[in-house]
């Protein structure tokens, strides 16, 4: 029975609704950002540019985004190796614990991360580590690398086990395979796992709030000024963080579309 | 033993657990020959394949290629290819890159490589200027040859079939089945087809082997297969077949169920004191007519007439079941249903499976 | 399963495992240790009592776990009825939107949960964006609906949306056209089609996603903290206090190990009643 053309209508309706619901929030921010006013209140009266320019000369803000960016970027690059062989492990090879090792990944991304940042402090005090930026990356890898994980091996389960048997069969060895049959098949899960990786960590509070020590990252200091002590920069870093990485997934959507169109332009051709 | 065979398997017995999926298979291969392996499936032939081209480690037995044992010899190292069932080409190379990526993993010169896919190309009747086309815009019958030509490219001892076709619609699938037996032809290479389909190891094999729950049932050419079988399964595998359960009394004097039989009718593959089956192909069998005699007769009433192309099929209903007859289509005999009939055929179109029903 | 695949398979589960060793099990080792120590010691070396509990119970904490789980427990039935139909438009019904929608929600995801919250404050506060301007065009004003138990939940049922919503897409977009169509054939009302047939096909997604849902909800701190104010204190809340302010180790990693068991039981319980391979569509 095809659905009906009123239920297809409210649908697709209560799907922008969503949207909105999800999005609404962040309009607020936008809108306070660009008040000129030190204490909010809407309507809007005066609107002003002059926060951003504030906090583009801030020193404060430009070491908060380089120590987030740092922590960014080493946990994509770790997390994307990691990911690249844990998701063979969990999709592809067939081995005795396999699925003991499905279930042992997952656990890390149901668990509460304040409990698991707190976990991991007295973890790195038992060990004499003093905290810092660096126990951080240590920290997102955990809720990280499984997600990650999980990205690449949905794109490992939709290829065929006898790519890599007929590789072999025709007399590739394991490091051959991997390279050139194995590696080139997962790319475009590597590069989601890795959009997700660095958004993930760039984003991130709750592990970052316990494990950075005297660092701060971008996420933490907006949340110490949104309990306590309200800054008119929290809106606006909080909309130059948002539309960072926004750019960012638009770029790879862009970047995907267009090496499609290329593919199929090419296609065309023949 | 066969001394020029290329291929050997001694006592090849592969378990998954407590199940015993290849259950001491002997079997010698010779060079040049198509040989074809049929079984339905969950006959162990997948699993056999496997072994052989070295995907999966046996449990017990050897395997031996030109005298040299190769049974713990890895696949890669192995000079044996298979054509996979999904035929496993490489999605993210066009057409040339396939064919090639065996020569380019034996550091052939780029040049040389190219030259030996043109003449691949060619040899599988494939346009040159597929070298760069993408797989994902080849047609079935296209993927199944370059698949072919990638497996040759490796230029293996022994070329393994997958069920390669068993994908395809028929009509495709009947044109590969005689490009295959011409490349066979064409090439002189060892093949080794494995498929559940008789039909197909009946156009394409030199000899058949027909598995069964992890054994060789019997292993022939496909005449003999056809017209000698071992034993029941063979038989019914082989196709519509009518099976008569018959005995030899001491004296030679021969009985069965709802059979009339001849008093001068001898069957000399029955020993006296023995009990068989007698096989019959359902177009062996004759409708009763005038100045007709049978050696052995069947009376029934007629259940149904089915037509099959260019040919007409009769079932009848007798005493010890249903007995099939097949005609021509310009021999159709104008029968109503339920009208009662007689059918009989003579010893010669018989053939003695020495299994006691 | 060959030699060989038992051998990469081993292999590849190398660094995954070492670092979930280091990172996640030895804390949480470290984390039950603590929790048998005596009252704010900062070291292993104390004799074992289970003071922590006892003051787990004697001090009203179990209150904010209740608290925690009920909002939670609210939550996940909130989104179970508010994603299903969503859920299945993107399985069913929407071609492209799928993927529109798709985008949208896996990008709100990398927005910082506190600033989307926080955005959440500037719209429903006194003088914020609704109230602000349906009294300046109108002169109604109401009272904020913040700082209490439903804006909580409201909180939850907004931040844990994702999760609910693509597993049970997952989970419907797996329970065949045919199926649906031969048991409308078959005289089902659109009721009985939803529950004898759809709901049980889908039941692997609305596992997963319930599970998630609920058990990050569980384990929520930014919601009570930003949005209720601290009308009621989450046992988050409770953790991360003990640990801060308290300088009580055992009794925050005491609080740490009853919620990470209520949430190990469900997740393990849930995890194993789910065919991964099939959710994510093994191929073999």
């Amino acid at each position: 029975m095809p659905t009906s053309r009123s239920t297809r209508i409210v649908l697709y309706v209560y799907g922008i609704l969503v949207i909105a619901f999800l999005y609404l929030p962040l309009v607020s921010v936008s809108f306070a950002s660009v008040s000129k006013a030190r204490y909010l209140s809407f309507p809007i009266r005066r609107y002003s540019t002059k926060w951003y320019g504030e906090a583009l000369k801030s020193s404060t803000v430009s070491e908060l985004v380089s120590t987030s960016l740092t922590i960014a970027v080493l946990v994509t690059v770790i997390s994307v190796v990691i990911a690249f062989f844990g998701a063979l492990a969990f999709a592809r090879y067939d081995w005795r614990h396999r699925t003991l090792f499905q279930k042992f990944i997952l656990l890390p991304i149901f668990f509460p991360q304040t409990v698991l940042g707190l976990a991991l402090l007295m973890w790195f005090n038992s060990l004499g580590i003093i905290p810092s930026w660096k126990t951080a990356v240590v920290a997102h890898l955990v809720w990280i690398a499984p997600i990650a994980t999980l990205i690449v091996a949905i794109r490992a389960y939709s290829f065929d086990p006898a790519l890599e048997e007929a590789a072999r069969d025709m007399g590739a060895g394991t490091l051959s395979i991997l390279r050139e049959i194995t590696l080139p098949l997962l790319a475009p899960g590597l590069v989601s796992a890795g959009l997700f990786a660095f958004l993930l960590s760039w984003g991130n509070f709750p592990l970052s709030l316990f494990t950075t020590g005297a660092d701060s990252t971008l996420p933490e200091w907006l949340y110490a000024k949104m309990v306590s002590g309200y800054s008119p920069l929290v809106p606006t870093l909080g909309v130059m963080s948002v539309v960072g990485s926004f750019l960012l997934i638009f770029t790879a959507l862009a970047l995907a579309w267009l090496v499609r169109a290329n593919r199929e332009a090419r296609a065309a051709q023949q | 033993m066969d001394s020029t065979a290329l291929l050997r398997l001694r006592g090849i017995v592969k378990k998954f657990g407590s199940f015993t999926a290849l259950n001491g298979i002997d079997l010698e291969i010779r060079e040049g020959e198509f040989f074809t392996i049929v079984g339905p499936s969950g006959s162990g032939k997948s699993t056999l394949i496997r072994l052989l081209v070295g995907m999966d480690d046996l449990t017990e037995g050897t395997i031996w290629l030109r005298g040299e044992r190769i049974d713990q010899t890895p696949a890669n190292l192995r000079p044996t290819c298979m054509v996979f069932q999904s035929l496993a080409l490489f999605p993210h190379m066009n057409v040339g890159q396939n064919i090639e990526f065996p020569l380019k993993l034996r550091k052939v010169a780029p040049q040389r490589r190219r030259e030996r896919v043109n003449e691949l190309l060619d040899l599988l009747r494939l346009p040159r200027s597929y070298y760069d086309k993408r797989i994902a815009q080849c047609s079935g019958g296209e993927r199944q040859r370059v698949a072919l030509a990638r497996a040759l490219a490796f230029d293996p001892e022994i070329l393994f079939f997958d069920e390669p076709l068993s994908a395809l619609d028929y009509r495709l699938r009947k044109t590969l089945e005689k490009e295959l037996k011409d490349l066979h032809a064409r090439t002189g290479k060892t093949f080794v087809y494995i498929t559940h389909s008789l039909e197909e190891a009946m156009v394409m094999s030199d000899r058949i082997a027909i598995m069964r729950e992890g054994r060789f049932e019997q292993i022939a050419v496909a005449d003999e297969i056809y017209n000698r079988p071992v034993s029941r399964f063979v038989a019914e595998f082989m196709g519509e077949v009518n099976l008569f359960e018959i005995r030899a009394d001491a004296g030679g004097t021969l009985s069965g169920k709802a059979l009339e039989i001849a008093p001068d009718a001898r069957l000399d593959a029955l020993a006296p004191g023995t009990e068989a089956l007698l096989m019959v192909r359902p177009e062996y069998l004759r409708f009763d007519g005038p100045g007709e005699r049978f050696e052995f007769a069947l009376s029934g009433t007629l259940h149904g007439e089915y037509a099959l192309g260019s040919r007409i099929q009769y079932e009848i209903e007798t005493e010890t079941g249903m007995v099939t007859v097949e005609k021509l289509r310009e021999d159709r005999v104008r029968l109503k249903e339920g009208q009662p009939v007689r059918v009989g055929f003579d010893a010669a179109d018989t053939h003695v499976i020495a299994e006691p029903a | 399963m060959n030699r060989l695949d038992r051998k990469l398979g081993l292999l590849s589960a190398l660094p995954l495992t070492a670092v979930l060793a280091l990172s996640f099990v030895a804390p949480m080792l470290v984390v039950a240790i603590f929790s048998v120590m005596p009252q704010k010691v900062f070291s292993f070396a104390n004799m074992p009592d289970f003071s922590s509990y006892r003051v787990f119970l004697e001090q009203g904490y179990y209150k904010s776990l209740m608290w925690s789980v009920g909002m939670a427990f609210a939550a996940t039935l909130i989104l179970l009825v508010l994603c299903w139909p969503l859920a299945y438009g993107m399985a069913k019904v929407f071609g492209r939107f799928t993927l529109v929608l798709t985008i949208a929600v896996v990008a709100s995801l990398f927005v910082s949960e506190n600033i989307r919250l926080f955005g959440w404050v500037l719209t429903l506060m006194k003088g914020g964006l609704i109230e602000g301007h349906l009294r300046a065009f109108t002169g109604i004003s109401f009272d904020t609906p913040l700082y209490g138990v439903p804006i909580i939940v409201f909180g939850l049922v907004y931040v844990y949306l994702p999760f609910m919503l693509f597993p049970l897409a997952q989970g419907i977009a797996m329970v065949p056209d045919d199926t649906r169509q031969a048991a409308y054939d078959l005289g089902a009302s659109r009721w009985q089609v939803l529950w004898q047939i759809e709901v049980p096909l889908a039941a692997p997604g609305i596992v997963v996603g319930s599970l998630l849902s609920f058990v990050l909800a569980c384990g929520a701190l930014a919601e009570s903290k930003i949005l209720g104010g601290q009308a009621v204190i989450a046992i988050a809340d409770d953790i991360e206090t003990a640990f801060t302010f308290g300088q009580n180790w055992p009794l925050g990693s005491a609080l740490s190990v009853i919620l990470i068991v209520i949430i190990g039981v469900l997740a393990l319980y849930g995890v194993g009643r789910v065919d991964l391979d099939a959710i994510m569509g093994r191929r073999r």
